[in-house]
């Protein structure tokens, strides 16, 4: 007898579209991706989405509008398995990177001036995890073709995603490159989860850490580190911010402390 | 006045749409909303290294990395003073192309053509199309192949950088990119006779203005330190906002632009439009075939125009791959020391004009200018879904706007690829001028009164505004008043509510509020209103303005107003003085 | 065993001859290090090259590789990414390395990923000179007894080649003209020169006899904790390691008809993820602990059972630890020594 095929859909909030377009990007692997599941919601590459019950859905995206709150909170009760997809959704993004409210209201006015928005009420961007219970997170910016893929195959098989825990360095030594902290280029490898295939030290670039930090990132060691090759402080913390998203929130308050 | 800084945009697309609403017969109101948050990229990329930023600011946009990544790359090394070797040059060319191919590709084939043959999506059309599904999908992979190969990965790849690349492609690499591109021909010469001969409906078709890079040396190309329109102007680098003068409109966090007061558009129909008579070889046949004077005011061309640029790009690869060989001993990197400058990047995106602009200080961003094409098209799209839902109900075709308007948003390929499965048809609730008027009446307009005595109806505005004065109501003029009085310089910043009669096909006595711009977009509807005022207003005037229009029954002689047009002027009344 | 005589300018026309038997790698310089790659221009290849990046067990057992395709029916092993292969240019300690994973992966548990590869490849060893991180001569892993099918000993003038095997000689006898039997007294008068001035150049010593009871006397000193603040986690030290060998799997699985992949790769005990069990409990949650792991096992727990530390003096932890974390540093500290380390600046950091 033929198995039911799970119910997904693929939603984006905030971001780039990069990991909605990495899936359009599976070209021949598209079809199957079809075949294999019922895709009930997809809006970059097809019209007729509907909005019911769902196996899994994968968001991309951070939340950054009340609007994409209701539909966030609204997509977590229809359905079974929330997959958070790409950086954004994982740790909120390049846009998370105003670590304090005040901060953020401060340059939202910069931009936007008093302009009272008609349309929904903008909020300081958030992963999604701030809103709602995530079961699994694939990180990535945008995520990998390849893991994406095992991981999409994996869930339709009925099985949890299975992904590197550990930073980029290890991939980066798999490819056998020299290490640039130690030619004093600071690199943030060893913050960075991996999965990225070291793509950026393979092409004698640093890591920027777009994958987002793993669970035991040693961000005192690699700051002072970097203190220690001549980086300039202020530089360091804005590079380790990037995409860190507001995870590394607790990290920079600690500082603060630490500077009264 | 408000003053709204300028200098700051967070992104565009992702998730968008398009909404028309519908009072009778007419029009009342178009928006093409973006959805997405606020990111303040702008904001986020100040106080970080020249490096960094070019590592953040490409993820604005997923689908035009790439544009994203030359635009920055060009603007920094402008501020920064870096020359780099033409072996870098020829690369990032050949990396923009994959961009474009892959792109275009997906466009026209995933994403406008299951409109044109009537399918939900590409996957679908595949059952009656599997060869041109499986051979469009073998072209876009090529592209992204491109781009992988050349950045680092497909999306938001790394190795470009200040300076040149991280690491060059091999040779086999480039040979094989070369020969791989050759093998395409025979299907992009098909591509191009689909997209160009395909029948596209004649509803919207307006003239239009149109901007892209200048590449210089009398050749088409992607990128350039000159704006040119289609007017024959030219804008040098540094003075783009000469072109974009940006603005906000309160649906959405995503800026506007206008030219000199007016819509314009970019992207492929405009590259096509301004550079076409420069393409050659084979590209340059094809335009010869096809072009035509629709293609210079109907949007649904942008869809032909890809196809034409697919196959100057197909064309463009070999001679990009040869040219690069013949460059073995340039460095990947040259190194640079500058840390203060200020410098613009033009590039064009596979959807038009793309400006990045910073200014460096002690070797930190200090100001950053990021003008997306679909953030410069926005105008221009609401412009033409206005026309075609307008023409379309003129016509009793009132189905058919969804789907039209779908369709022209699509056709502008904007970031927001998605946001085009959103089309929607609003159906004004009754009285709906009402609850506008009221809201409009909080923001205290001056009224103007709008008509000719000795045609009927015609005078009805005058009428209007007659009563309104008598009855206590401040700030009312006719129009005959405003320039003895100096009326619009004098109320600058407040918004014009103009009473008149308009032929919107309906009943008479028919009582609509539209926005101003309604009637800069459709003479139809005020023959009186158009020439004098669009010189006097500034765009964000006439983004904040009104018409208060009643159908007339007649403007054939005589002083009598009809019956409907007095009951429609009491009624009015009765809303304005309470 | 026989000792040969090869003309420097007869080393190309061997490797050619040779080269058509089995894919012959050797190290080339990637950037300013070097790394073992598959040669077809000889003159890529790094004559003088200090330690690689990565030592030759990744010929054996690569980074990441594919063990079988599973379906729901069944499973059939992979062993497409083998080939046959010749390694040239290792250098003593990297044989030590290979001899020491032979003694993990080929006694108590036959690893067939690893004896495969093992089988096929032959290993033409290379003598090279000491930089100022090079301590095989305290590890006695600077000389090779056994574990090369040949070893060349490069002198000034020409070079010495000992035959290890007899895959070795058959690979002599494809060009036998190219050598000479016979080594003239000066051949070796120089030989035994060239040995203690090697001997001499070494400028990092470590007592390893000491360190087996320092390890014991020093399980709860402070210094562990000082290591763990400043680990990055980052795995490089067990990946650049010639004798750690630890592998993790994970099930790729694909849509459609494509059956699922068994990947294995290497895996590093300084990851919290190692010691991580069904439950989520983990037996080593600190870095100090997964760290002091490591050093028992290569310093001492290795000498309790095979006689000798499960360190070969390669200096790829000195050069690759970006806070200085390695068998030196860390043998100081065991020594009591307060080490010029980035580890002991952020302790001292620390506690300012």
């Amino acid at each position: 007898m033929e198995k039911e095929k799970l119910k997904i859909g693929i939603y984006e909030l905030t971001g780039c579209a990069g990991d909605a377009l990495l899936i359009v990007d599976c070209e021949e692997e598209l079809m199957n991706i079809f075949k294999a599941a019922d895709i009930e919601s997809f809006l970059m590459a097809k019209s007729d989405n509907r909005n019911g019950e769902l196996d899994v859905a994968l968001v991309e995206g951070s939340v950054s509008t009340e609007k994409e709150k209701e539909e966030l909170l609204d997509i977590r009760r229809r359905s079974k398995v929330v997959v958070a997809i790409g950086n954004c959704a994982c740790v909120g993004g390049i846009q998370a990177a105003f670590l304090d409210k005040k901060d953020w209201e401060k340059n939202f006015k910069k931009v936007y001036g008093t302009i009272a928005f008609t349309h929904t009420k903008p909020a300081q961007s958030k992963p999604i995890d701030a809103y709602i219970r995530v079961d699994h997170y694939l990180p990535g910016c945008p995520i990998g073709k390849e893991q994406f893929l095992s991981t999409f195959a994996r869930m339709v098989g009925g099985n949890p995603p299975e992904l590197y825990r550990f930073p980029v360095c290890v991939e980066c030594k798999w490819h056998e490159n020299d290490c640039l902290l130690n030619k004093d280029i600071p690199c943030l490898g060893p913050l960075t989860l991996a999965g990225c295939g070291s793509v950026c030290p393979d092409h004698n670039i640093p890591c920027f850490g777009c994958w987002g930090p793993t669970e035991e990132a040693n961000l005192t060691s690699e700051y002072h580190l970097l203190l220690d090759k001549g980086f300039d402080l202020e530089m360091i913390k804005k590079r380790m911010a990037n995409y860190s998203g507001t995870r590394i929130a607790e990290f920079f308050a600690q500082f603060r402390k630490e500077k009264r | 006045m408000k003053t709204i800084s300028i200098d700051h945009l967070a992104r565009v697309e992702g998730n968008g749409g398009i909404s028309a609403t519908i009072d009778g017969r007419v029009v009342t109101e178009v928006k093409f909303t973006v959805n997405e948050g606020p990111r303040l990229i702008e904001r986020l990329t100040v106080g970080k290294t020249p490096e960094e930023d070019v590592s953040i600011a490409p993820r604005i946009c997923a689908i035009c990395t790439l544009s994203h990544k030359n635009a920055v790359l060009r603007a920094m090394e402008n501020a920064l003073g870096v020359k780099v070797p033409a072996k870098v040059t020829l690369l990032r060319e050949l990396m923009h192309m994959g961009e474009f191919i892959e792109s275009h590709s997906l466009h026209v084939f995933y994403l406008a053509l299951p409109d044109y043959v009537d399918f939900p999506n590409a996957i679908a059309m595949a059952s009656k199309f599997p060869f041109e599904v499986k051979i469009a999908l073998e072209m876009k992979q090529f592209g992204n192949h491109i781009m992988k190969v050349l950045s680092g990965r497909y999306i938001h790849g790394e190795n470009p950088v200040i300076g040149g690349f991280g690491k060059y492609p091999s040779r086999d690499e480039l040979i094989w990119i070369k020969n791989r591109a050759v093998q395409f021909m025979p299907f992009v010469f098909r591509t191009v006779d689909l997209f160009c001969g395909l029948e596209y409906p004649t509803i919207p078709e307006e003239e239009t203005v149109y901007a892209c890079c200048e590449p210089g040396d009398g050749k088409y190309g992607l990128w350039g330190d000159e704006i040119i329109l289609s007017t024959g102007e030219k804008i040098a680098r540094d003075d783009y906002k000469r072109l974009t003068n940006e603005f906000f409109v309160p649906h959405s966090f995503c800026k506007r632009s206008r030219y000199k007061g007016n819509t314009y558009s970019v992207g492929a129909l405009a590259r096509v439009n301004v550079l076409g008579e420069r393409l050659e070889d084979e590209a340059g046949k094809m335009f010869k075939k096809y072009f035509n004077a629709r293609w210079k005011k109907n949007p649904l061309y942008h869809n032909a125009a890809q196809a034409l640029e697919i196959l100057y790009a197909f064309e463009r690869i070999p001679e990009l791959a040869d040219e690069v060989l013949r460059h073995p001993e340039d460095p990947a990197l040259v190194p640079y020391k500058s840390k203060n400058g200020k410098g613009t990047g033009l590039v064009e995106a596979p959807r038009g004009l793309l400006i990045h602009h910073y200014e460096i200080t002690d070797g930190v961003v200090a100001n950053v200018d990021i003008i997306t094409p679909t953030a410069q098209n926005a105008e221009e799209i609401e412009r033409y879904c206005y026309i075609a839902a307008q023409k379309l109900l003129d016509e009793g075709q009132e189905d058919k706007i969804r789907d039209r308007m779908d369709l022209v948003v699509r056709a502008f390929d904007p970031c927001i690829s998605c946001s085009v499965h959103m089309a929607e048809v609003k159906k004004a609730p009754a009285q709906d001028w009402k609850t506008k008027l009221a809201r409009l009446l909080k923001a205290n307009p001056v009224f103007i009164g709008v008509g000719k005595e000795g045609r009927s109806d015609d005078r009805a505005g005058l009428e209007l505004a007659l009563e309104m004065r008598k009855a206590g109501v401040k700030d009312v003029y006719l129009e005959t008043e405003l320039d003895e009085g100096h009326i619009l310089e004098r109320f600058s910043g407040r918004p014009l509510l103009f009473l008149d009669i308009a032929n919107m096909g309906e009943k008479p006595g028919k009582i609509a509020l539209l926005p101003l711009q309604h009637v800069f977009w459709n003479s139809v509807l005020s023959h009186r209103l158009l020439p004098g005022l669009s010189n006097k207003l500034t765009y964000e005037e006439v983004r904040r303005s009104f018409i208060l229009a009643i159908q007339p029954k007649s403007v054939e002689g005589g002083d009598e107003l009809s019956l409907p047009v007095r009951q429609a002027i009491d009624q009015i009344l009765r809303e304005t003085i309470g | 065993m026989r000792i040969l005589k090869l003309q420097k300018n007869c080393l190309f026309p061997f490797l050619e001859a040779i080269s058509k038997e089995a894919e012959l790698w050797a190290p080339v310089a990637k950037g300013d290090k070097f790394a073992f790659d598959r040669v077809a221009d000889f003159s890529r290849i790094a004559m003088n090259a200090t330690r690689t990046i990565i030592p030759a067990k990744k010929i054996m057992v690569p980074a990441n590789f594919n063990m079988f395709h599973f379906t729901e029916k069944g499973y059939k092993e992979d062993l497409s990414h083998v080939t046959d292969r010749i390694l040239f240019g290792v250098h003593a300690c990297d044989i030590h390395g290979l001899l020491t994973l032979d003694k993990i992966f080929t006694q108590v548990y036959p690893d067939p990923y690893y004896l495969e590869p093992r089988k096929r490849t032959m290993i033409l060893g290379l003598s090279c000179w000491p930089d100022e991180h090079c301590f095989c001569k305290s590890t006695h892993t600077h000389i090779v007894e056994e574990g090369y099918d040949l070893f060349f000993t490069n002198l000034e003038s020409c070079f010495l080649v000992w035959i290890g095997s007899s895959r070795g000689d058959d690979l002599i006898r494809l060009v036998p003209d190219l050598f000479d039997e016979n080594l003239t007294e000066k051949d070796i008068k120089t030989y035994i020169q060239w040995q203690a001035e090697r001997d001499n150049a070494f400028k990092t010593e470590i007592q390893f006899v000491r360190l087996p009871d320092l390890m014991e006397l020093n399980y709860r000193a402070p210094f562990w904790e000082e290591l763990g603040a400043a680990c990055l986690a980052c795995g490089s030290c067990t990946m650049v390691c010639p004798t750690c060998n630890c592998y993790n799997v994970m099930d790729k699985q694909f849509l459609g008809e494509k059956p699922g992949q068994r990947i294995r790769h290497w895996d590093s005990c300084t990851l919290p993820e190692y010691s991580e069990v069904a439950g989520g409990e983990n037996f080593r949650e600190k870095k100090f602990q997964r760290l002091k792991l490591w050093y028992t096992h290569k310093l001492q727990a290795y000498v309790s059972k095979y006689g000798k530390p499960s360190c070969v003096g390669c200096g790829r932890c000195l050069v690759t630890c970006p806070v200085q974390i390695n068998v030196k540093t860390v043998a100081a500290a065991l020594e009591g020594q307060e080490p010029e380390a980035f580890w002991k600046n952020l302790a001292k950091e620390a506690t300012r």
